[in-house]
């Protein structure tokens, strides 16, 4: 039986890592409800962002665009969602997972969003576009408006033939799911009946002004997205941690408790021995 | 007059939704106004004022970047901000005017100072829309 000295030693270092986790999961429940509130705000944006532009799209048939022309797969760019910490699960691997999969048959271009994506990639040597997008907790509309240009003038440049990003869908506080859209190409036929919309000015400029516009909410909307799920699988996690740190903490006080009643059982018996032997 | 459906959303969310008499708006082709039975239509939108008429009364707003469409009937504002007139911190803005000023007039930096104009432009708009 191990001493009690090693035993006390071990709650104690339980007892602090409990500490720590315990603060942790407090940040993560309140980060979690301004990100939740965040979600619940854009999502009305995305679903009219989503259906208006599914009506230009399809309105925009007769329109010669290189938006639409139709090119073989060469190069694919996948945008990856993760977080900037640790800690979180299995939040960060997951992504990474899914992206691996989409990946390997492709030749791919990674953009990674979040410093754990950016190491990621860094580490697997992917190839990579950009690494000013390493922050993701800090990053707003403005900087995904950004992006959004970013993403879509690579595109009709040729630099790339097909975007698909990565994100965590935040489906409640305990489930958050990982999950992929394609971006571009853009799927003209999504909408299924191509129908006619007036317009005044040339339909070319405007998707040009359009489309990356149209982006930049979408990576919006993902960041959030995924934002609200890392707080959700950080308190997850925290939560299960903390947990575990009770119980071990029980066991623990139990073997204390058993080695202390042991010395003094062995003491007695020393004592009346001795008093015996006299 | 006759009312239609009239939605306005931004990244911060579904701002309002509603039945309206017109909405005018300053697209990158010049002003528009939309009335009830409009034919389907889109245009992008650039930096301006915004006119909602609603049971006979006017409301302002500040608009800038997105798009508009007209589908069956419903209108879609699609803005990247969108401000009542009531809602515009003006204080806010005349900060952001000056400090995008005084970026133009100190950075050499291309980019830097595309950014700065269009942030200027849109603080401009602010402050004329809450001064109207």
């Amino acid at each position: 039986m191990a001493g009690m000295k090693e035993i006390k030693a071990r709650i104690k270092s339980v007892e602090s890592t409990m500490q720590i986790t315990k603060a942790m999961e407090l940040v993560a429940t309140s980060k979690l409800r301004r990100a939740k509130e965040n979600v619940e705000r854009t999502r009305p944006f995305y679903q009219t962002l989503g259906t208006a532009i599914n009506d230009i799209i399809s309105a925009s048939a007769d329109i010669e665009s290189e938006w639409f022309l139709p090119r073989s797969v060469k190069k694919t760019l996948f945008i990856v969602f993760a977080g900037d910490r640790g800690l979180a699960g299995g939040y960060n691997s997951n992504v990474f997972r899914v992206a691996e999969e989409l990946s390997r048959d492709a030749v791919g271009i990674w953009l990674p969003i979040g410093k754990k994506s950016l190491e990621y990639a860094k580490h697997k040597k992917h190839e990579i576009l950009t690494d000013s997008f390493e922050c993701a907790g800090e990053m707003g509309v403005g900087d995904m408006l950004a992006l959004g240009d970013i993403v879509s003038d690579g595109y009709r440049c040729g630099e790339y033939d097909r975007v698909i990003m990565i994100f965590t869908e935040f489906v409640s506080m305990m489930t958050q799911r990982v999950v992929y859209e394609e971006l571009f190409p853009l799927n003209q036929c999504a909408s299924g009946k191509s129908s006619e919309m007036e317009s005044d000015c040339d339909g070319v400029e405007m998707l040009d002004k359009i489309i990356p516009n149209y982006v930049g909410g979408i990576l919006y909307s993902a960041l959030c997205e995924s934002l609200a799920s890392e707080s959700g699988a950080r308190r997850t996690a925290m939560n299960s941690a903390n947990k575990n740190a009770e119980e071990m903490i029980g066991t623990l006080m139990l073997k204390y408790n058993r080695a202390r009643q042991a010395v003094i059982t062995q003491e007695i018996t020393e004592i009346v021995s001795g008093a015996e032997a006299l | 007059m006759k009312a239609f459906n009239l939605k306005v959303v931004t990244p911060d969310g579904l701002l309002f939704d509603s039945e309206v008499e017109s909405l005018l708006i300053r697209t990158d082709d010049g002003d528009v106004e939309f009335l009830a039975g409009h034919i389907d239509y889109m245009a992008s939108i650039g930096t301006g004022r915004a006119r909602i008429k609603q049971d006979g009364k006017d409301r302002f707003a500040s608009v800038s970047g997105g798009f508009v469409t007209v589908k069956r009937g419903v209108v879609n504002l699609v803005a990247i901000t969108f401000e009542f007139r009531e809602n515009i911190d003006l204080d806010r803005a005349r900060a952001a005017r000056d400090a995008a000023k005084s970026a133009i007039s100190s950075s050499n930096d291309d980019k830097a100072i595309r950014l700065a104009k269009a942030k200027l432009a849109r603080a401009v708009n602010r402050i004329d829309v809450a001064e109207m």
